[in-house]
């Protein structure tokens, strides 16, 4: 069972407030959740909390039976959680491939991490194409595809994707949808934050709704994407008034 | 004409020592954004310890680097551990670390005052007396072992960096501190490691200097306005703009010295950091910082 628990999850940033109050969600093993929720609810935070780049305060994470809260990030990726992060953040002044590599830096395997290269590379012929050009001179979607490829270097059992639309055409975007729409059939279990929440539904299994640092609505998503109230929050139908707060 | 050329090969011959005296300060920064005020003030107690090393158990100078190293390597990531590991994600880590290590620089220079007074020092090997003289130029013996040295070990830490595991996490962390925790960097031991790092060729251009210079307790402080000349000029960070911008003032300052007087020297590397702020702050090889 690949199942991650979220355990009651408090957490916050240095000595700042919490952002995540209490948070309790389960990651069922091969499906694929789409987390939405407004500004400031606490998506990335649950991200970077469940990737160990940030100490919970309080309650506990176990991923497979283990508990994984507490552990460093090395620890948490070497069982199996890889994390794309919202920035894309690639290492600007290294060529494509070496980006990659660093994906597979804690296998201490050279062969084995050049060998899961030549793999992706066939999933991803762009950035075979790009190998040895310095990822600051990739396009935002090249640059969002090798950072997925990155996370993939080590077979993770569950990717977490942080807002992997952000700042991309509708056209690139479809392409990082379909791609994660791949993984999710090759078994993948999924962890996806999305500001646009629609797609993001759309390329998922479950819908979950944060609010203000706790979880308030988890529903299959095709549900989630049908029902009145998400869709005049967070999915722009019905624009009357809750839209022109928004724009404010 | 020939004049000029010798002028070029005695400028580029300290290029190499004043290369190796900004590689750890640039990595040391690079990787923690640490501005490291005492480098200088670690390179004269290395030169000390070579010093005391060549006076105790005659020990050659360039030998003794197989002592400095490992010795300011390890001081290097106790430091690191001690004074800056916890304080890594303080908004004003920047600012704690210049007033850390300036502190460190004022007792290193109390402390070896104290041990070796304040009397100018230097060590004096055979090598360090004579010159080698081809055609109508000549070039002091002991500077030419100090350049291929330093060359040696420049580009042996370039090729670390560049082909190693260890390498590649350091550069990683030098490029994108985040990125490289998500791919599973200890972020906390590179640093540590890299510090170590810096330290250890700062040991080495303590051992080299011994030999090139004289020195006292206090001549850090002139080293360290020229070592962040050298760094700033070349992009803080950037290992190759170290050593291009070490071998560029050197042969600056060399004609400066010729021309207008050696007290006029160190102008050379105030003008030059003046400019550089003005024109491309970011120095010759430095990025952009954005935001």
């Amino acid at each position: 069972m690949g199942t991650l628990i979220i355990d009651n999850v408090v957490a916050g940033y240095g000595s700042g407030p919490n952002i995540l109050k209490g948070l309790s969600l389960t990651v069922e093993s091969c499906q694929a959740y789409c987390i939405i929720g407004p500004n400031g609810a606490g998506k990335s935070t649950l991200i970077k909390v469940i990737a160990g780049l940030l100490k919970p305060r309080e309650g506990k994470i176990t991923f497979k039976g283990e508990v994984i809260s507490g552990l460093r990030a090395d620890q948490v990726l070497q069982r199996g959680l890889s994390y794309v992060p919202s920035d894309r953040s690639l290492f600007p002044d290294m060529t494509v491939k070496e980006n990659l590599r660093m994906g597979g830096y804690i296998l201490r395997d050279g062969r084995l991490v050049n060998r899961r290269i030549d793999e992706l590379f066939t999933m991803f012929p762009i950035l075979k194409e790009k190998s040895s050009q310095m990822a600051r001179t990739l396009s935002g979607g090249q640059q969002q595809l090798a950072s997925i490829a990155r996370a993939l270097v080590l077979k993770p059992e569950m990717i977490m994707l942080d807002e992997p639309s952000l700042g991309l055409s509708p056209k690139v975007a479809q392409q990082i949808f379909s791609t994660i729409t791949d993984l999710r059939k090759n078994g993948m279990t999924i962890l996806l934050v999305e500001q646009n929440a629609r797609k993001g539904l759309q390329n998922a299994d479950v819908g979950v709704v944060l609010d203000l640092g706790t979880n308030s609505f988890e529903r299959p998503a095709s549900e989630v994407l049908s029902d009145p109230r998400i869709q005049e929050l967070y999915l722009g139908k019905r624009r009357e008034p809750l839209a022109t707060e928004d724009q404010e | 004409m020939i004049q000029v050329f010798q002028i070029v090969i005695l400028g580029l011959a300290l290029g190499g020592v004043y290369a190796l005296m900004s590689s750890g300060m640039t990595l040391i920064f690079g990787v923690m954004r640490i501005v490291n005020l005492a480098h200088s003030a670690f390179i004269v107690m290395a030169a000390y310890l070579a010093f005391w090393l060549f006076k105790a158990i005659n020990l050659d100078p360039t030998l003794s680097m197989a002592i400095t190293m490992p010795v300011m390597f390890l001081i290097g990531m106790a430091y690191y551990r001690i004074l800056f590991a916890s304080r890594a994600d303080n908004p004003r880590f920047v600012d704690i670390t210049v007033l850390i290590t300036f502190a460190t620089g004022l007792i290193i220079e109390g402390g070896l005052a104290f041990i070796f007074t304040g009397i100018y020092r230097t060590t004096t090997p055979e090598y360090a007396k004579t010159s080698y003289t081809f055609g109508p130029f000549f070039i002091p013996q002991s500077q030419l072992y100090a350049l291929i040295i330093s060359i040696v070990l420049i580009v042996g830490l370039w090729l670390f960096l560049r082909y190693t595991r260890i390498g590649n996490a350091i550069r990683a962390t030098m490029q994108n501190r985040n990125a490289a925790q998500v791919v599973g960097v200890n972020v906390r031991w590179i640093s540590t490691l890299s510090f170590g790092i810096g330290l250890a060729m700062a040991g080495a251009a303590g051992s080299l200097l011994s030999f090139v210079f004289t020195f006292y307790p206090a001549k850090h402080v002139a080293w360290i306005g020229m070592i962040l000349c050298l760094v700033v000029l070349g992009g803080m960070g950037s290992l190759v703009g170290a050593l291009v911008s070490s071998f560029l003032l050197a042969t600056a300052a060399s004609f400066v010295s010729f021309y207008l007087g050696a007290t006029w020297a160190p102008i050379t590397f105030y003008l030059a950091l003046f400019l550089i702020l003005l024109f491309r702050p970011q120095g010759l090889f430095g990025k952009k910082v954005e935001g």
